[in-house]
């Protein structure tokens, strides 16, 4: 695949970032992902941290940055070494635990049964972390989904909730005040902070939601479960 | 080398009040602030004083009214704002070593000058560590903060040592007064109008009441005409510009990622010069080419 050359913005001395002037797409967050681990492997002591966006990956150095850095990109990368897993998350829909479910349902014009469909068939993928610690940024909601922010935000969303927010879908990992509208809740820690690292799923990976009853739900939760593979 | 477990206990704190140790280097990926200290030179510094390693916890204290009880003989160090100090009702410096005796209660009434003020001791603070760091962030750490009544675990030699002050460095307050801070062009900073870059660089702008670890907003607003943009790394010292003409700046604990307008970035030594500013405090920033 022939990898698109990103802009490098040299922010401060010690903060790059490559940017890519395209919409976000597939091919970009492929992209994105291979050269950020190009750039693990090829500049492993040079690196503090690399952090990424939508349109961007940013890196962090110990000390300036290398001189012959744009230079030494190789002209392709195969995004097929990429190796995403899926993750399944369960998630019990409606009632106490998605309270905005039946207000969305009636703005859409769509019924429960159809809004869990759509939401619970689609494939989503991890972008990157941000927001909240374990807050993934996961594309693929399926357009007629795609639901305006609350004017007035939440003073406090559950930790395990599932929400949409404009064109995205996600769980909020800790409570946190929040404008999503919260459509279920995951039993499972998606983010656990004794473990390292606290979260599984890594960017690219692809994550899938599939409804359960609120008999599962109490039973997970009382199993403490952590996230499981497919 | 006796070291034997002690504690010190929070008789009074204000809020905001936070263990600090350099933080999480490497968790951004994972959405996790490094959460590292508001003030790294004033951090630093009482470690240095202290011969700790320079990762050792310490008390991050940022309003006054904070009193604090050692049950055992320490050493003791203070730097950042300039505060009145009360060590068992004698008037201390804000700055520099202090012996501690078993049983001493060391007070911070007022800020004269700055906002933020390190409690540093010898060995570092004991206190719990997540993911590599004892720092406390919301969602990572079991409390936000530090509150009245709290028991914080430290090693005690049962001596106390003698402090000769002639002998001691001085810390520099001179930093708490200036009002320039050096930035550079964020990544979204081209996108202003020449006239708004201008207005940015050159105006004096009023820190607001909207302040804590995570961000200061400034006072005036800045209309724009920048829309937001897809959803993008920040870091400590990114001055972000909503499309509501708000000017915020973030600080240790901001999120990793955000979706308004980078336009500038603060040199990491100039960081400090804004987290110690209080409300009402006037600021400029000098842009670096």
């Amino acid at each position: 695949m022939v990898v698109k050359r990103p802009e490098l913005r040299k922010i401060t001395p010690r903060i790059w970032e490559l940017f890519w002037e395209e919409e976000p797409s597939s091919s970009l967050r492929n992209n994105r992902i291979s050269i950020k681990n190009w750039l693990e492997n090829q500049y492993h002591s040079e690196l503090l941290e690399i952090r990424q966006g939508y349109q961007t990956i940013s890196i962090v150095w110990k000390n300036e940055g290398p001189e012959d850095f744009y230079t030494s990109f190789p002209e392709y990368f195969n995004s097929e070494d990429l190796k995403p897993q899926t993750w399944e998350i369960p998630v019990c829909y409606g009632g106490n635990f998605g309270k905005d479910l039946d207000q969305l349902c009636t703005e859409k014009a769509i019924s429960k049964e159809n809004l869990i469909q759509i939401h619970s068939q689609s494939e989503y993928v991890v972008e990157f972390y941000g927001f909240l610690p374990g807050f993934m940024y996961l594309s693929g909601l399926h357009p007629d989904l795609i639901s305006a922010r609350k004017s007035i935000p939440d003073r406090k969303v559950e930790a395990g909730s599932v929400a949409i927010g404009g064109k995205q879908t996600g769980i909020y990992p800790l409570e946190s005040p929040g404008g999503w509208h919260v459509i279920g809740k995951t039993p499972i820690k998606i983010f656990d902070k004794d473990q390292t690292p606290p979260v599984n799923p890594q960017p690219g990976d692809f994550v899938r939601f599939y409804p359960i009853s609120e008999e599962e739900f109490d039973d997970l939760s009382a199993s403490s479960k952590t996230l499981r593979q497919s | 080398m006796i070291k034997d477990p002690a504690s010190a206990i929070i008789l009074k704190t204000g809020p905001g009040t936070k263990i600090r140790d350099l933080g999480r280097v490497g968790f951004a990926e994972y959405g996790i602030a490094q959460a590292g200290p508001l003030d790294q030179s004033a951090y630093l510094w009482v470690n240095h004083l202290l011969r700790n390693h320079q990762n050792e916890a310490v008390l991050e204290i940022t309003q006054p009214g904070f009193s604090i009880r050692f049950d055992a003989p320490t050493l003791i160090c203070l730097a950042g704002a300039k505060a009145q100090v009360v060590l068992n009702g004698k008037e201390a410096g804000s700055s520099g070593l202090i012996p501690i005796l078993e049983g001493s209660k060391l007070e911070i009434r007022n800020f004269e000058l700055g906002s933020i003020l390190y409690l540093g001791i010898k060995w570092g603070f004991q206190s719990p560590s997540w993911l590599g760091s004892r720092s406390y962030s919301t969602g990572i750490s079991d409390q936000d903060f530090v509150k009245k009544g709290d028991s914080i675990p430290y090693f005690t030699n049962h001596e106390t040592t003698t402090i000769h002050t002639f002998s001691q460095a001085n810390w520099d307050y001179k930093y708490l007064s200036e009002s320039a801070i050096r930035v550079y062009a964020g990544p979204e900073f081209s996108q202003l109008p020449k006239r708004e870059k201008e207005k940015i660089i050159g105006y004096e702008f009023t820190i607001s009441t909207l302040k804590n670890s995570m961000a200061i907003q400034l006072e005036e607003p800045f209309p724009n005409q920048l829309s937001e943009i897809y959803t993008a790394p920040v870091y400590p010292g990114t001055i972000q510009l909503t499309p509501g003409g708000k000017i915020i700046c973030l600080l240790s604990d901001a999120q990793v990622t955000g979706g308004y307008p980078r336009i500038l970035q603060i040199h990491e030594d100039d960081i400090r010069i804004l987290a110690q500013k209080r409300s009402g405090n006037r600021i400029k920033f000098k842009l670096l080419k």
